[in-house]
């Protein structure tokens, strides 16, 4: 074979074995063989690394594998996402024994700055026995400006990582949002007559996101509460589903220091509809909204907090139009059909009411159980802790006031105790002195015939103070009073 | 041997040049899969680990039990949603959107229209409600082909993000599905309670957390431009209705013609209201017949000969077969009324209803959609 060096166009006289030389950046210089192949196996290396830190800037997001494989490997692992759910509906109605159907509940939980409530919450989630795995929670946390979120997601992810295996829930959410909340969350805003309206309006918005953002289609069941219940018993999924109702509440009592008379009937907003409040509602504006326990609007409606017999049969019922929002139980197909929580005045009614009329007005059954109680906690509100203060204040001055009138007892006891001493000390004194004159007197009458009477008469009025008191007292002042006579 | 010298002896420069080439090969192969690798990775970033999840994200199938058959139990999931959006450049956002479609029959028509949509299909989530009669079986069997055609075996870019299907869990009130019957005056009350309660049924069961955009899509709308979703969401109205006609074959001429179908979308009139007024608490009002006399303007009239397709009007009633919501809309609680509410009921209580909690609706008179002509 001719040696293709030949017909190069390195000619400059220069001879070289471009046979042995593959190659080189300067094909000019000679270097040793075997340096010249380590070097040009450097540079190929650097050349294949340049091409792959290229491809990696320029597809930060493909592995080696799939530029390779030209993309076709990549798609591999899409095969084991399921795109594709087919729920039916009518199987998920609800019955009166849900938990033998393995029926779903969604527990829904709005908050805002709850974080003191949080543990006593989930004490009663510890507690349910409705079958854990059957509850799905979902939490809505708005605007809060404490330790809310933080304590939320750490109970939560100790919940479901109990060790026993009846403790985790079901599907967890935990839905922030904000909504730029301008009412006051504390007691005494937050049940003002004025911030009534526009408040419940805000507590509707946040229950509708929560419910259209947690509603899925394999859930029976809804269930609202509110994390400030105190005592509910166990039972109460159960007990309240027994009843087979669309739309079903407990009623709600709370305990009161015994100054205001022990306990007090907590949830106004379950009640019948009465003429009075419908003849009222017809004069008032579009936007209004009625809301109970005001005196500014008289309803005379019967409410279900009111009908309370501690001893009454608990499974009673009792068909009511406007509900309360601490603890609600519904077929999740009343909120299938679009009843909400109107965040408008529907029918002269907002939130938790206007969603009893909005369930009445699409023909589903809504009941109280006015014997069947749960315990809302008691927060003192401002006239409370006034009320509060100044019985403190009262229960100190009766102490102070206790404490002075023993003081005083002790110092004019103590007034009196010494002169008491003081005066048997003279009385006895006295006494001998009288004595002493009366011997004196005797001796001096009758001479040195008796000198052994001395010690004999010195001892005789140590004995008979107590006895002869009265005696005494005579003689003493009959004594007393010779010296100035 | 001979080229292996050849290619020894070449200049540095060619060499680089090749490399160059080699390279700029790569990224001609390589680039259109790389943005189906970004979808792809979309995809999977949105996949829930639990079947209990949103429906609109795509889930993992196993995981439901462990290797030693321990249940284990779902995970805590938060959502952010004050980060949910809804602007006039949806698709740059990546804002998602749930199609939302009551089925009663099938057409191929409708599901190679939607297959057209140029939104991104990785951000879209179709959800149906089909009614558990003879009719609806035949659709849902249809329906299901189709989805498993597409999402199994077609192209990666075609799938949509998830789909759900879901049985109705009451009647219809009529069994016939046909147009006379449908819209006798007398049936129209029960019939659109029945067609609310579907759709607040589809709509709040498969919202979940992290949709932007609803859209209301009827099963027999057969025809919309292709950019449909990216046109009305460029309007950024909480409410939008593009205008909804009909194709058809003028017996007489046997031209192709076009005529105004949805009469639901309409400004309010003093006669409406006066009529409304003097009615019951359960009674409603009705448009599109003689014997109830509105005087509305009616959207499907206000169309213009090669009108400006972006023409906006304020409107005071809606009609569903296409209609774009903000999901915030909705999930303030605007639904559609299976009752009287001021004597509107379905689409025209939800405009109404949206009304009352402060969400205007807005009309496309000249950009038009076609509804299938039976």
């Amino acid at each position: 074979m001719l040696p293709r060096h030949h017909g190069s166009s390195y000619s400059n006289g220069k001879k070289h074995d471009y046979e042995e030389k593959t190659y080189s950046i300067s094909p000019h210089r000679s270097t040793p063989p075997a340096a010249r192949k380590r070097r040009q196996l450097l540079i190929r290396l650097g050349g294949v690394l340049a091409v792959l830190l290229f491809g990696f800037f320029v597809w930060p997001g493909v592995s080696i594998l799939s530029i390779f494989s030209f993309g076709f490997l990549s798609s591999g692992e899409d095969f084991q996402l399921e795109t594709v759910r087919y729920y039916d509906l009518s199987n998920v109605q609800g019955t009166a024994r849900g938990w033998e159907r393995e029926e779903r509940i969604l527990l829904c939980a709005p908050l805002r700055d709850a974080e003191s409530h949080l543990r006593m919450f989930f004490s009663h989630l510890h507690n349910f026995t409705y079958p854990h795995h059957l509850i799905d929670l979902a939490f809505l946390v708005s605007d809060s400006k404490d330790r809310t979120l933080p304590l939320l997601s750490e109970l939560l992810e100790q919940l479901q990582a109990d060790e026993d295996p009846k403790m985790p829930y079901g599907e967890i959410s935990i839905i922030e949002k904000d909504f730029g909340q301008k009412v006051n969350q504390d007691v005494e805003s937050r049940h003002g007559f004025a911030a009534q309206a526009s408040r419940r309006k805000l507590m509707a918005q946040a229950r509708n996101w929560l419910l259209s953002a947690a509603l899925r289609p394999y859930h029976s069941w809804v269930y609202w509460r509110d994390v400030d219940v105190e005592t509910a018993p166990f039972t109460i999924l159960e007990d309240l589903m027994r009843h087979n109702k669309d739309v079903i509440v407990p009623n709600v009592w709370r305990p009161l220091p015994d100054w205001l008379g022990g306990e007090q009937p907590y949830d106004l907003n379950s009640w019948q509809e009465s003429e009075t409040a419908l003849a009222l509602a017809d004069t008032l504006d579009e936007d209004a909204v009625i809301v109970e326990g005001y005196a500014e609007y008289a309803t005379w409606r019967p409410h279900l907090a009111y009908l309370r017999d501690p001893y009454g049969d608990p499974d009673m019922e009792m068909d009511i139009d406007g509900v309360g929002g601490v603890s609600i139980l519904a077929k999740a197909k009343v909120f299938r059909s679009g009843v909400h929580f109107p965040a408008f005045s529907f029918e002269k009614h907002a939130e938790t009411e206007g969603f009893g009329k909005m369930a009445k007005r699409m023909q589903f059954s809504v009941v109280g159980l006015p014997h069947y109680t749960i315990w809302h906690l008691y927060e003192p509100s401002v006239d409370d802790i006034r009320h509060m203060e100044e019985m403190e204040q009262e229960r100190q001055a009766r102490e102070q006031e206790e404490k002075d009138r023993v003081e005083r007892m002790k110092k004019i006891k103590d007034q009196f105790a010494d002169p008491n001493n003081q005066w048997e000390k003279d009385k006895t004194d006295i006494q001998n002195e009288a004595m002493k004159e009366k011997k004196a007197k005797e001796d001096a009458e009758a001479g040195t015939e008796k000198p052994a009477a001395g010690p004999e008469s010195s001892a005789k009025p140590e004995t008979p103070v107590g006895a002869l008191a009265e005696a005494k007292v005579e003689d003493v002042t009959t004594v007393k009073n010779k010296p100035a006579a | 041997m001979g080229p292996a010298r050849s290619l020894r002896r070449t200049n540095p420069i060619t060499i680089i040049v090749g490399i160059a080439l080699c390279i700029v090969i790569l990224v001609f192969l390589l680039s259109p899969s790389g943005a189906d690798a970004a979808a792809s990775e979309l995809r999977k970033a949105n996949a829930a680990s639990n079947p209990l999840s949103p429906p609109t994200s795509p889930f993992r199938k196993e995981n439901e039990k462990s290797s030693n058959g321990k249940r284990i139990p779902p995970p805590v999931v938060h959502y952010y949603m004050n980060n949910v959006t809804t602007t006039n450049s949806p698709e740059a956002n990546r804002e998602t959107v749930l199609i939302l479609t009551p089925l009663a029959r099938f057409y191929q028509e409708y599901w190679d229209n939607l297959l057209s949509l140029t939104y991104p299909h990785e951000l879209i989530t179709l959800a149906f409600i089909i009614p558990k009669n003879r009719d609806g079986n035949a659709a849902t069997a249809a329906l299901q082909e189709q989805i498993s055609k597409t999402q199994k075996t077609g192209p990666e870019k075609k799938r949509f993000a998830s789909i759900i299907i879901e049985r109705q869990d009451f009647e219809p009130p009529l069994a016939s599905q046909s147009e006379a019957e449908r819209h006798k005056m007398e049936n129209q009350k029960a019939r659109r309670a029945a067609m609310s309660k579907a759709r607040n049924s589809l709509l709040f069961t498969t919202l979940g957390p992290s949709t932007s955009w609803v859209l209301w899509l009827d099963s027999d709308i057969i025809e919309t431009p292709h950019s449909l979703i990216q046109d009305l969401a460029s309007h950024d109205k909480p409410i939008i209705v593009p205008n909804c006609f009909q194709r058809y074959q003028d017996p007489k001429t046997k031209q192709d013609k076009e005529r105004p179908y949805d009469f639901n979308s309409w400004q309010d009139s003093e006669t409406a209201r006066k009529l409304g007024e003097g009615m019951g608490n359960d009674d409603i009002l009705l448009e599109g017949y003689a014997d109830m006399a509105t005087y509305r303007t009616l959207m499907a009239y206000l169309v213009e000969d090669n009108g400006d397709t972006t023409q906006e009007i304020p409107l005071d009633g809606v009609g569903g077969t296409a209609l774009l919501v903000k999901a915030e809309v909705h999930r303030d609680g605007a639904m559609f009324p299976p009752f009287p509410f001021y004597h509107l009921i379905e689409t025209e209580g939800f405009a109404k209803m949206a009304k009352r909690l402060g969400w205007s609706a807005t009309g496309l008179p000249n950009y038009k959609v076609y509804h299938y002509n039976e």
